[in-house]
């Protein structure tokens, strides 16, 4: 029973880790490029090389990364917390106040999911057009223009919609006998309830956000406002890459995410919502 | 409601209406943003969708557009290969997604962290670094290749980029690999609002883990495998980076698909805007076919 | 716990951000209003690549200011694609604001974005001298007998080849000069079957060496309307297709599928000869341990009557918005990539970057002998194959009938008949114009 037992262990983790070394190998190259010169990594080479401090000095020196960083980091942070908080209340409210016309609302909100971002680009960027005009810190070439479009999207209103399912609704009723108003049920029970939730939109929200391409490409102009996609573009547009560097720029602008998915990741422990019952 | 004394009933309907007001106003501000945002702009685009020409020179043509759809080589493979990436890649990515997700969600698990952290990486290392790499796995001489031969499976190497299947293989290998540990952050979330007293309980009445898997785990997130079979939809049939930065749509037009040639329409070739929202709204029509049966599929289950 | 208190702190922290970003924001406004779209003396570019293009701005910003003291060029980097994204979504969409003063466009795009925003370059004619430029760059740049662009890199095509290959398989750099490119297949042949070193490598979706022998037999994939997709009747490009597959099927072709691929080759020495544009020059010079072991030659022609070995590839040119400012940005590109022979020696010392500028050509720059390259005087002899190249009306379909073709090379490749593919191309280009 034991040996069963411990081969069963083995097995898991045999499977686990082969697996994990296969997602893993593509970011190891990564890893290894930024030590590279860049004919050795178009060579594919998979050993440690001796170019970082020359990667390191060409990524600052032709590159403004750490402002770009500063300018995605605001971005994405921004973003997250006010895209999940006001997406969560209408995946909320569809879900535990359903009616009729609500849900007609709802239908056309998921199908603004279905049509691709490209189509609406040159619509959008007259819009923003027009908003520059009157709102100039909202408008073209600013931050806040790049964040707008996402702060309420059909995509986190379904996934919190789809989550509240989840959500046990006697704990609504329980909430309304203590006496509590429907922002506070919102707030003080809900919102605890799907703090698992909330990580898993937090985490991909901030994600959408930091590498987020088409739009912030379209809408800001000067180089002091770009984020790191579009300086990472810049730095692969010549017909000689400097892979080395590139690699470089990359990996330091992959490690937020990877830290704020390593941080959050910590929520999704197994019976969370018995604790707060 | 109904039990509530007589006396109560006035306020009750004060009290419900309330409630009523209050379940719109939670709704309100981000249905604002989406039309705002999003209707505006797709109405404007519907509206293009019926003019044809070269940049600003559009002239109204009514359905035409859509007309065209019909007789268009390169629409008609670009639908035919995108639905291809569809009917494959989708339920393998979410099969491995939710085995993944219930293998890292063990209590026991050490290390759980590291090895969640590792299978969701791939979905934020850049194109740049990822498409780079696996050109490189999957060259003619690369090392996919070599392991294969070592191994017997193949006696010549594999084509993958240069053959207008395994490039299709190659694209859903990679889409894969992308996706499948963001949609796993979907599923290990939802897990956590499962009762474990559930699995408990069926670990007593003598059930495999196997079978608590289809029995237990997959009935109970049926609504997050809802939105990520839909959310995976429309990504698929908005397919663009991969084929752009692994194939360039080739060999020939093998990989190309309807948002490549969307791309195309508008930026690569002189552009037809109009067109090109056409062939936007031909997306939105599958996805609309699409999202239907899959909603229908989650509901009946139940 | 993850509570009320949680929540407030939330909401606070957005509102934070919210406000926080919209003061940075007021801030960059106030700097970019004295900037980019206000101050009379600056001008702001568009444009890709920061070894070539970038730089070749940089060293102009430095002569203009001899001159123009005050003057401030903003040069903002994209790659090429993101460029294009970003002046269509602009110009389509009517909204000025932002609107850079200079782009640059690639040649064979030029006659697209012209005619889809009639009325949002501007002419340049006054500004300098059309005739010191080859014909086929200000051609490039020419939309209803009005010239747009101020030309810059010439695009013109060699054939760079590896001598110590050569030699070794019993052949000089003479044998591989002025050739054909049924010559050059045979000697090809020779040289892959005795050296066991590829020809040369190509991508089979990159028709780039297709677009090569047609200019330098002065056609195009359109008519000279630049509209009629001109494939079936069109002999070097049948020509082109039947080259292409000889190469292929007798092995001296390597194939990449990528940029960097493509690179790879002549760097880890996987093949001898690399016909293609001379922006390659700093890519092959990489690659130090095969120094002295490159050369170049020109570019083989076609068997057919008028064919010149003399080509262009790639290359792009430099345009004014209709937009404030239009005059300054006319008078900067005319003072310095328009006439300026001292600037263009500077290019060419520093990128190795050779203009179409006819006067350039005799600066001192153009005299240096290359040690990479056996001490050949690489830039002079560009310079001198650049006037030779033919003009082509270049229309604004050549990436949409190529991507129709890259489909016919793949079916022809695969054994079916020339006159086929071709015919079902044409047909295909037809009905989507």
């Amino acid at each position: 029973m034991k040996n069963k037992l411990l081969m069963k262990k083995i097995l898991m983790y045999a499977f686990i880790i082969v697996t994990c070394a296969m997602f893993f190998f593509p970011f190891y190259f990564l890893i290894v490029s930024v030590t590279n010169a860049s004919i050795d990594v178009t060579r594919g080479q998979l050993l440690p090389g001796k170019q970082f401090f020359e990667n390191l000095k060409t990524v600052f020196d032709t590159t403004d990364i750490v402002n770009a960083i500063g300018n995605s980091s605001i971005v994405a942070i921004g973003q997250t917390f006010i895209a999940i908080f006001i997406s969560s209340l209408a995946g909320y409210g569809f879900e535990v106040h359903p009616t009729k016309g609500k849900e007609i609302v709802y239908t056309l909100i998921l199908g603004s999911m279905m049509i691709p971002f490209a189509a609406l680009m040159v619509p959008l960027f007259r819009l923003f057009g027009v908003i520059s005009g009157f709102a100039p810190g909202f408008g073209i070439d600013t931050l806040l223009g790049v964040m707008l479009p996402y702060f309420s999207t059909a995509f986190l209103i379904f996934f919190f919609r789809q989550n509240a399912k989840m959500f046990p609704k006697e704990l609504l009723e329980a909430g309304r006998i203590d006496g509590l108003s429907e922002i506070g049920l919102f707030t003080r029970v809900f919102m605890p309830t799907m703090k698992t939730t909330y990580a898993a939109a937090g985490i991909v929200t901030f994600m959408n956000s930091w590498n987020n391409y088409l739009w912030p490409l379209v809408i800001l102009q000067n180089p002091k406002n770009y984020t790191v996609p579009l300086v990472i573009s810049a730095l692969g547009s010549s017909y000689t890459p400097d892979y080395g560097a590139i690699m470089l720029a990359i990996l330091i602008t992959t490690i937020p995410t990877a830290l704020i998915f390593f941080l959050l990741q910590k929520y999704f422990v197994a019976g969370m919502i018995g604790s707060i019952k | 409601m109904t039990e509530q004394p007589t006396v109560k009933k006035k306020k009750a309907g004060k009290l419900e209406r309330k409630r009523k007001v209050m379940s719109w106003a939670f709704v309100i501000i981000p249905t604002f943003f989406i039309v705002v945002f999003y209707f505006y702009p797709m109405i404007q685009s519907l509206w293009l969708s019926l003019h044809s020409g070269a940049g600003i020179g559009l002239e109204f043509v009514g359905i035409d557009n859509y007309k065209r759809l019909f007789n268009d080589q390169a629409f008609i493979t670009a639908v035919k290969n995108t639905f291809i990436f569809f009917i494959f890649q989708i339920p393998i990515m979410i099969f491995l997604a939710l085995v993944f997700s219930v293998v890292l969600n063990n209590k026991s698990l050490k290390f759980k962290g590291l090895f969640r952290t590792l299978v969701f990486l791939p979905s934020i290392t850049s194109l740049v670094a990822y498409s780079l790499i696996f050109k490189y796995l999957f060259a003619n001489g690369g090392i996919v290749n070599q392991v294969l031969m070592f191994l017997n499976v193949i006696n010549d190497p594999i084509l993958w980029l240069g053959d207008p299947f395994w490039a299709k293989v190659l694209i859903v290998i990679a889409i894969t690999w992308r996706w499948t540990g963001y949609n796993m952050i979907f599923y290990l979330s939802a897990l956590q609002n499962v009762d474990p007293s559930i699995y408990e309980a069926s670990t007593i009445d003598g059930a495999s883990v196997i079978q608590q898997f289809f029995k237990i785990t997959i009935p109970m997130l049926r609504p997050v495998i809802l939105f990520t079979s839909i959310t995976s939809t429309i990504g698929t049939l908005q397919l663009f980076d991969e084929p752009m930065n692994l194939t360039s749509g080739g060999p020939g037009n093998a990989t190309t698909t309807i948002s490549q040639y969307i791309y195309n329409l508008s930026f690569e070739y002189t552009p037809n805007f109009g067109y090109a929202a056409a062939v936007s709204y031909s997306i939105v029509f599958f996805v609309i076919i699409l999202t239907v049966i899959q909603f229908r599929l989650g509901r009946e289950k139940k | 716990m993850f509570n009320k208190k949680t929540a407030l702190t939330l909401g606070a922290s957005a509102l934070l951000v919210l406000t926080a970003c919209g003061n940075g924001d007021s801030a960059n406004e106030g700097e970019e209003s004295e900037g980019a779209s206000g101050e009379p003396n600056e001008l702001t570019v568009w444009t890709w690549d920061p070894n070539f293009n970038v730089r070749a701005l940089e060293i102009a910003e430095e002569h203009y200011k001899q001159d123009n003291p005050d003057f401030e060029l903003e040069i903002v980097e994209n790659s090429q694609d993101d460029v294009i994204q970003k002046l269509n979504t602009s110009l389509s969409s009517g909204v000025e604001t932002g609107l850079p003063n200079i782009v640059f466009i690639e040649d064979y795009r030029a006659q697209s974005f012209l005619s889809s925003y009639p009325g949002s370059f501007v002419p340049l004619e006054e500004y300098y001298n059309t005739d010191d430029f080859a014909d086929y760059k200000i051609k490039a740049g020419t939309y209803e007998d009005e010239v747009f662009n101020v030309p810059f890199d010439s695009g013109v095509t060699g054939l760079y080849v590896r001598t110590d290959l050569l030699e070794e398989a019993g052949y000089t750099l003479e044998d591989v000069t002025d050739i054909t490119w049924d010559e050059y297949v045979e000697i090809g042949k020779d040289v892959t079957e005795k050296t066991g070193v590829k020809w040369m490598t190509n991508d089979h979706n990159d028709l780039g060496i297709i677009r090569v022998m047609m200019q330098s037999s002065g056609v195009w994939l359109t008519e000279e309307d630049g509209e009629t997709p001109y494939i079936t009747d069109n002999e070097s490009l049948k020509l082109g297709f039947e080259t292409y597959k000889e190469l292929f099927e007798s092995g001296v072709m390597n194939v990449h599928n990528d940029w960097d691929q493509f690179l790879q080759a002549f760097n880890n020495g996987e093949v001898a000869t690399v016909p293609t544009g001379n922006w390659i020059t700093p890519s092959i010079t990489a690659e130090d341990s095969q120094s002295g072991d490159w050369a170049i030659a020109p570019i083989p022609r076609q068997t057919i009557e008028g064919s010149v070995n003399a080509s262009n590839l790639g290359g792009s040119s430099i345009y004014v918005l209709n937009i404030d400012n239009n005059e300054l940005a006319g008078e900067f590109l005319g003072a310095t990539f328009g006439s300026d022979v001292d600037f263009y020696q500077d290019l060419a010392t520093e990128i190795n970057a050779i203009g179409a500028y006819e006067p350039a050509a005799e600066g001192e720059a153009y005299q240096v002998e290359s040690e990479f390259f056996g001490g050949q005087m690489v830039n002079k002899n560009f310079a001198e194959w650049t006037q030779e190249i033919p003009e082509v009306e270049f229309g604004g379909s050549t990436y949409e009938i190529e991507d129709i073709l890259a489909v016919s090379l793949q079916d022809y490749l695969n054994g079916a008949d020339l006159d086929e593919v071709l015919e079902k191309a044409q047909q295909q280009a037809e009905s989507g114009m």
